[in-house]
């Protein structure tokens, strides 16, 4: 491996900017941090270069511990955005300067310098001054300086940021051209996502300081993991469906398109489902479709943008209508399509036109958290938690919907639903005494996951994670990645084990806790603290909740039964939400493939 | 160290930050300490003594008035020369721009002797004035006059780069809405450049206040009518009177340090203003 | 760059549609007539008037001025005095723009005010402390004199009390600009390779050059114009301790205007080259704010 990061942490005044991050890139890769702005890319960009220090984890290049080593001599070349060339000096001393620093020979350093020159296309222009260069070139430049030392590493921090379209495309060529060339391991930072795609091996998406997704441009474009990847590479419609053992479900019909991810599963529930605009066709009639059908919608807007058209259609409403999870537009939702000339030629629509909506290709989210409903035994309160700032600022950022439920009954022992039909997505619940009761009653009436929420709770700084049971490990580890990657805060798991464990036992805990936290790496692309205490569970947990604000608990329980007696005054403190996962095993059917 | 100032790549901290510290220590804190000591031992009424003195009281009218005065027309005139240096082409004005700094360069003791023999009886200027019934050299206004040119800088130098800011803009904004000129003036550059107006008054007062050189050639040195505070200064060291001499130093330097403090605030208060104008 | 913005202004309000009215063009000459007027009376005439006196007797007299024996060591004393200044001061602006532009560290307003200190007190003062200091019945007096070193009335106290008063310049032209040039370079450099005298010299001292010329050149002007503070602690020997404007007064009390003129007008011409590098320096681009 030429870099290697393991859970490497910077904190800014106590927020982390880069929240546990591990990474090995592989010798000659070209590699793309990609995210919006302030997601920590940059950052985590200058700890390799050794440019800003690490509060927490290890940097490695070739297999060096290097993080401690000072930039100076981790002998990586860097490119910044604003070129950052020594104005004062020509092109030759420019791209001489390492040589120089390394003491090379006057005939040599002017080999080398010709190479280089040669190699970004700047043959001849020795003598200038940085000035009077265009900016693209001023660019080539920082590249063939990086260079000049035969780094082992080459970073690039939006290089190309200050620069026109045409150059831009240009030099995107160039470098990946000198890249392929030399064969360096190349790490580059952007926020465009074209840009990743065109010149990736393999991109890794970050946001909020967590590094979300790794893979190839098209496995990530196709396959992604998570809402986040999903809709910033590129437009994504999220959908909520039912995964049913026959298929997916929108709506009240099941559909026949080819879906990225086989049907699995025992038990009916509810997912997110992606549909990419291209992947949707129109036609005037719903026989009249090539693929599945979807729903019926009228034809909102139109945008030709040259090769392709945008439309937005806004779906007719009615019993079976679609559930978008996440609608910016008042009244009916509606999707975003995007066709190509054929298409266009083949079916020409105009605006307010009614359209049979059919879908190509589905791709259903691994993720566990679907949607959020919110379950009151009163309209106030139920209204109350509705608008919560912490579960509109997660639902937000989740594009993930808040409904609501009346429960009359919640909580009342032996008590039918007043609602008939299944429980999907999360259940919200207020902390309130009594709460214990009322979430078991939930969770043994089908609900998967119950969220017990303060009302006056603030988005986490710190999640601490925990299971009752082995059992509900998996599906704890699945629910805790999908909550951790919508909020900056660290994850920490905590194993408790009886006071009284015999020493001999111990060992056995611990491996307990690297296996789940390898887990949680290897399956849920999760990286977590562990911590190992001694005590009883309830007080243990109560302990660290209390030691500062700002905390978030994630506990998987299994006997759903008996959730008072050891948890109740965890739940009814009102100080800290907590997060109940209850599954049973489904041979790790929530788990990223 | 790690608490005291965040990381940085970039070494030298110690060594600089060490330097600097000795240098400033060495020249600066210990003889203001030596200063304000040496007031301090004073008994307080021989302080009062001195410091309200018929002598020393005459002597701050003459330096408050004189530079507030001088400083007062600095603001006009200031104004007048960055306007004309921004908003006008004439021949001559690069030259005319780059000599306003000579008051900065030009060493005290020879802007003195110039302005006093300009301004004397048989001068340049003196002489067209003495039949007016105006005696400027050897008097107060020979006091303001000096005070007037080593202050001007200040004001034109505060001034012409808030003016450039104003100029585009907003004007043109205002007057495509319809403002009349004389509107513009007052409701647009007027608050856009009184911070830095302001900044220039100050300047121009603090550097009048403390001012020795230009002004003890031209001002007679009278006591009670002509005699400026630093001269005062002066004399009660030349007589070894140390005590007297720190105790005036010492509200001098009081006057100062208040000067610094408005200074910043007024500069503060300026940039806070262009941020949230360009924002 | 300020110059072409400015240039840019007033084209673009000379071309303005109505901005060619009577008025307007009657505003603009009064504007322009009374601002030459007050500099014509305030600086040009005194100005003019350092030269026309020390050139009344004739270029010999002006010339003999000179030859005198304490004309000849005022200039020498001044000489010596900026030649050790200036490169101390020059070496603290460095060190102190370093600290002050490259880290962010508790207490850096406290280091700004300490600096401009300087420009805000009376130069009298700044002799005094001095003379509080090392002077006959200062702090340091009588050690001073049991041990028969002598800093007042002689040129250790002229050299501190120099230093004291224009070791600002230096820092001040450079914080501004490290801080607007950011770190970039430096960053590059180290990642190069570079160690840190190599990126202060290679890197940062070139990028800063001409802030730093205009900086030791105010400061040279300052250090060898200085009178208030040096008056206070020289002691106005002849022939000792009298520097180049201690001199013009002595000669000029003296009423030997054309010897007191004479000196004036090398030290005006100092001012003038002062501002000629200063205006050279302002051309290359570089903004002073």
């Amino acid at each position: 491996m030429s870099i290697t990061l393991d859970q490497v942490t910077k904190r800014y005044q106590g927020v982390p900017v880069v929240n546990d991050v591990s990474l090995d890139i592989g010798d000659g890769e070209f590699f793309v941090l990609l995210g919006p702005s302030g997601s920590g890319k940059s950052t985590l960009l200058r700890a390799i270069a050794g440019l800003s220090g690490v509060d927490h984890g290890r940097i490695a290049l070739h297999g060096r511990d290097v993080t401690h080593v000072s930039a100076r001599e981790r002998g990586v070349g860097l490119v910044f955005q604003n070129y950052a060339l020594f104005r004062h000096m020509t092109v030759a001393e420019n791209i001489e300067f390492a040589l120089r620093v390394r003491r090379m020979k006057g005939a040599d350093r002017r080999q080398r310098r010709q190479e280089l020159l040669r190699l970004v296309a700047l043959e001849g222009m020795d003598q200038r001054l940085p000035a009077q260069l265009s900016g693209g070139q001023q660019q080539r430049v920082a590249v063939a300086r990086a260079l000049a030392h035969k780094p082992e590493v080459l970073l690039l921090d939006e290089p190309f940021g200050a620069l026109d379209a045409k150059i831009r495309e240009e030099l995107r060529r160039t470098i990946r051209q000198v890249q392929r060339e030399l064969g360096i391991t190349t790490v580059l930072v952007t926020h465009d996502q074209e840009e990743a795609f065109a010149m990736a091996d393999r991109i890794g998406v970050m946001n909020l300081g967590r590094l979300l997704e790794m893979g190839g441009p098209n496995e990530l474009y196709t396959r992604p993991a998570t809402r986040f990847v999903a809709t910033f590479l590129g437009a994504a419609n999220l959908i909520l469906g039912r995964q049913t053992k026959d298929g997916i479900r929108f709506g009240e019909r099941p559909v026949s398109a080819i879906s990225a991810v086989p049907p699995h599963g025992l038990r009916e529930h509810e997912v997110v489902a992606v549909v990419r605009p291209e992947e949707i066709e129109v036609a005037p009639t719903r026989e009249a479709l090539a693929s599945g059908y979807l729903a019926r919608g009228a034809v909102d807007e139109i945008v030709f943008t040259g090769a392709l058209e945008r439309m937005r259609i806004r779906l007719d409403g009615g019993a079976d209508a679609l559930t978008l999870a996440y609608s910016n537009g008042d009244g009916n939702p509606y999707l975003e399509v995007t066709r190509t000339q054929h298409e266009q030629r083949a079916f020409e629509v105009t605006k307010g036109q009614s359209v049979a909506i059919g879908v190509r290709r589905v791709h259903v989210l691994p993720t566990p958290l679907s949607s959020f409903t919110v379950c009151a035994a009163n309209e106030a309160l139920m209204i109350a938690l509705a608008q919560q700032p912490m579960l509109v600022e997660l639902a937000s950022r989740m594009k993930t919907r808040i409904s609501t439920r009346m429960e009359p009954m919640l909580g009342v022992p032996g008590a039918q639903c007043g609602d008939a039909t299944a429980f999907s997505g999360t259940t919200v619940i207020a902390s309130q005494p009594d709460v214990a009761h009322q979430a078991e009653w939930l969770l043994q009436r089908g609900a998967d996951e119950v969220l017990v929420l303060p009302v006056n709770a603030l988005p986490p700084q710190r999640v601490l994670i925990h299971w009752a049971d082995e059992a509900v490990r998996s599906a704890t580890l699945a629910v805790s990645a999908s909550v951790l990657r919508h909020v900056s805060a660290e994850a920490v798991y905590i194993g408790i084990l009886p006071q009284l464990t015999p020493t001999a036992q111990r060992p056995h805990g611990m491996r307990a806790l690297l296996d789940a936290r390898s887990e949680a790496q290897a399956v849920h692309g999760l990286e977590m603290r562990t911590e190992l205490r001694f005590g009883d569970v309830a007080p243990e947990l109560r302990r660290q909740l209390g030691e500062s604000p700002g905390q978030m608990l994630i506990l998987g329980v299994c006997d759903v039964t008996r959730l008072a007696e050891p948890f109740g005054s965890l739940l009814e403190s009102a100080r800290w939400p907590v997060l109940l996962v209850r599954r049973e095993n489904r041979e790790n059917e929530d788990s990223v493939p | 160290m790690s608490k005291f100032r965040q990381p940085s790549v970039l070494p030298g901290f110690g060594l600089t930050f060490g330097f600097t510290t000795f240098f400033l220590s060495a020249l600066v804190l210990l003889p203001l300490a030596a200063l304000v000591l040496m007031a301090a031992s004073m008994h307080w009424s021989d302080f009062v003594h001195v410091v309200l003195s018929p002598r020393a009281i005459g002597s701050y009218r003459l330096s408050f008035g004189a530079s507030f005065l001088a400083a007062s027309i600095n603001l006009v005139f200031g104004f007048i020369i960055a306007w004309t240096l921004v908003r006008y082409e004439f021949p001559g004005r690069k030259l005319i721009d780059a000599l306003i700094d000579m008051p900065f360069a030009l060493p005290t003791a020879v802007s003195g002797i110039a302005l006093t023999t300009v301004f004397a009886q048989n001068g340049w200027i003196g002489r067209y004035l003495e039949p007016l019934g105006i005696k400027v050299a050897y008097t107060w206004i020979g006091v303001t006059v000096a005070l007037t040119l080593i202050g001007m800088p200040f004001v034109v130098r505060s001034v012409q780069p808030a003016l450039l800011e104003v100029q585009r803009d907003l004007e043109d904004a205002a007057e495509t809405l319809g403002a009349g000129r004389f509107y513009v003036f007052r409701r647009i550059i007027l608050p856009t450049v009184l911070p830095a107006l302001l900044t220039g008054f100050t300047l121009a007062f603090a550097r009048a206040v403390g001012e020795y050189g230009s002004v003890i050639f031209i001002a007679g040195n009278l006591p009670m009518k002509t005699e400026i505070t630093p001269l005062l200064i002066v004399i009660h060291l030349e007589e070894f009177d140390y005590k007297g001499a720190a105790a005036l130093g010492f509200v001098m330097l009081v006057i100062s340090f208040v000067m610094l403090l408005t200074i910043n605030l007024l500069q503060a208060w300026g940039r806070r203003r262009l941020v949230h104008s360009t924002r | 760059m300020a110059a072409t913005q400015q240039s840019a202004a007033v084209e673009d309000s000379a071309t303005r549609p109505g901005g060619a009215s009577i008025r307007s063009s009657l505003t603009r000459w009064f504007f322009i007539g009374l601002s030459l007027l007050f500099l014509a009376a305030l600086l040009l005439a005194p100005l003019a008037t350092v030269f026309a006196t020390a050139l009344d007797k004739g270029v010999r007299a002006y010339v003999r001025s000179f030859a005198d024996p304490d004309t000849a060591a005022a200039l020498r004393l001044t000489l010596i005095t900026a030649l050790v200044v200036v490169p101390l001061n020059t070496v603290f602006g460095l060190a102190a723009s370093w600290a002050i532009a490259k880290f962010e560290f508790h207490g850096k307003s406290f280091f700004i005010t300490l600096i401009d200190l300087p420009l805000a007190v009376s130069p009298v003062i700044s002799g005094l402390i001095f003379v509080l200091l090392f002077g006959l019945h200062g702090w340091f007096g009588t050690w001073l004199q049991d041990h028969d070193i002598s800093v007042i009335f002689a040129l250790p106290g002229i050299i501190l009390a120099t230093m004291f008063v224009t070791f600002p310049y230096v820092a001040r032209e450079l914080i501004p600009l490290m801080q607007q040039l950011g770190n970039d370079e430096e960053e590059a450099a180290i990642t190069l390779g570079a160690g840190g005298w190599m990126t202060f010299f290679r890197v940062t001292l070139p990028k800063v050059r001409w802030g730093l010329v205009y900086g030791v050149i105010l400061c040279n002007a300052r250090a060898m114009g200085e009178f208030g503070a040096v008056s206070v602690v020289s002691g106005h020997i002849r022939g000792l301790t009298n520097t180049m404007p201690l001199h013009i007064e002595i000669l000029y009390n003296e009423y030997n205007f054309v010897g007191a003129f004479a000196v004036a007008s090398l030290l005006t011409l100092l001012a003038v080259l002062t501002l000629v590098v200063k205006t050279l320096v302002e051309r290359t681009g570089y903004r002073r704010r």
